[in-house]
């Protein structure tokens, strides 16, 4: 038995909705935790048209990377920011906004125009399902082989940066006044200076 | 054409899963009792009694677990088609998938020796 059209086109319309409804709210909330939550909305969404176009992989793999591992790393950047402070106001701040708007007005034009403009040829060729990710595989190991390595090198470098950067190399001098350094109101913050091993 | 077989669990599953929190807030709604006190607006009702506030700077340790479980969460995504075409694919690409994995390897031991995998 297969969904019928019906379920298909009302599940493209929920899931539209939510992904424009959650868009709109990561630009306009103020609170940027919500905004970052919404954005993992925004993910999920992706992920279910990606089921909708028969492509399970990529929605697994956009579930996975996307909504576990990105919008984990946005959250706990917005956690290792300090609390939020009043901003003073930017003069001309309407000079800024009228910009940006411009430049992004112009790029959705473009987009929109370049997708109108496009030939959709659609492909009359059977639907792989789940024989796809067979085929996935067998691109990464013929074709597509040094840009799979290449990827492992990458991560590697990523996590070897991370830890570079993470790293506490500083231990302070006996005696040293640290309280000018932080005014954490963490309960474990002066624990991590004493931490760590070479 | 339009084949997604096999998804009707996977739409019965998610109908019940967005149930469940509906029908557990609704339900508590309409159990617990009504009086209201000072103690029933705290956090843990009978438990610590919360200082400060709730926005405070994270350590940056958990953005290193977090990134750590990134990186290997991308390799998990990238040897899931190689598992599953194993058969087609012979000896050559489990050589090749060895040499993916033994990259990622060094960085594993790169952060185990500087310590990045401990709570020190």
């Amino acid at each position: 038995m297969n969904l019928a059209e019906g379920v298909q086109i009302v599940s493209f319309g929920i899931l539209a909705f939510m992904m424009l409804a959650s868009a709109i709210g990561v630009v306009l909330l103020n609170n940027i935790v919500y905004s970052a939550f919404l954005l993992g909305v925004v993910f999920v969404s992706i992920s279910g048209l990606y089921i909708l176009l028969n492509a399970a992989f990529v929605a697994a793999a956009q579930i996975l990377i996307y909504v576990g591992a990105v919008n984990v790393l946005i959250l706990f950047g917005i956690m290792l920011v300090n609390k939020r402070r009043d901003f003073a106001r930017i003069p001309n701040a309407w000079l800024n906004q009228g910009v940006t708007a411009l430049v992004c007005g112009g790029l959705f034009a473009l987009l929109s125009s370049m997708i109108i403009a496009t030939p959709w040829s659609i492909s009359t060729a059977p639907i792989a399902g789940d024989a796809a990710l067979v085929e996935i595989g067998k691109h990464f190991f013929t074709d597509f082989l040094l840009p799979f390595e290449l990827a492992s090198v990458l991560l590697l470098m990523a996590l070897i940066g991370a830890i570079v950067i993470a790293r506490r190399e500083f231990f302070p001098e006996e005696g040293e006044d640290l309280s000018a350094e932080s005014n954490l109101t963490l309960p474990e913050r002066p624990r991590e200076l004493t931490g760590g091993r070479r | 054409m339009f084949v997604l077989s096999g998804y009707e669990y996977f739409l019965g599953f998610l109908l019940v899963c967005s149930a469940v929190p509906a029908i557990a807030i609704i339900s508590s709604q309409l159990l617990r009792p009504k009086r209201q006190g000072v103690e029933r607006r705290t956090t843990y009702e009978s438990g610590m009694e919360p200082i400060g506030g709730a926005w405070i700077q994270f350590n940056i340790r958990y953005y290193m677990f977090s990134l750590v479980f990134v990186i290997f969460d991308v390799e998990t995504v990238f040897l899931y088609p190689w598992a599953v075409a194993f058969n087609q694919l012979g000896l050559l690409a489990f050589a090749e998938a060895l040499v993916f994995i033994a990259i990622l390897v060094i960085g594993l031991v790169y952060a185990w020796r500087k310590g990045a995998l401990e709570w020190s």
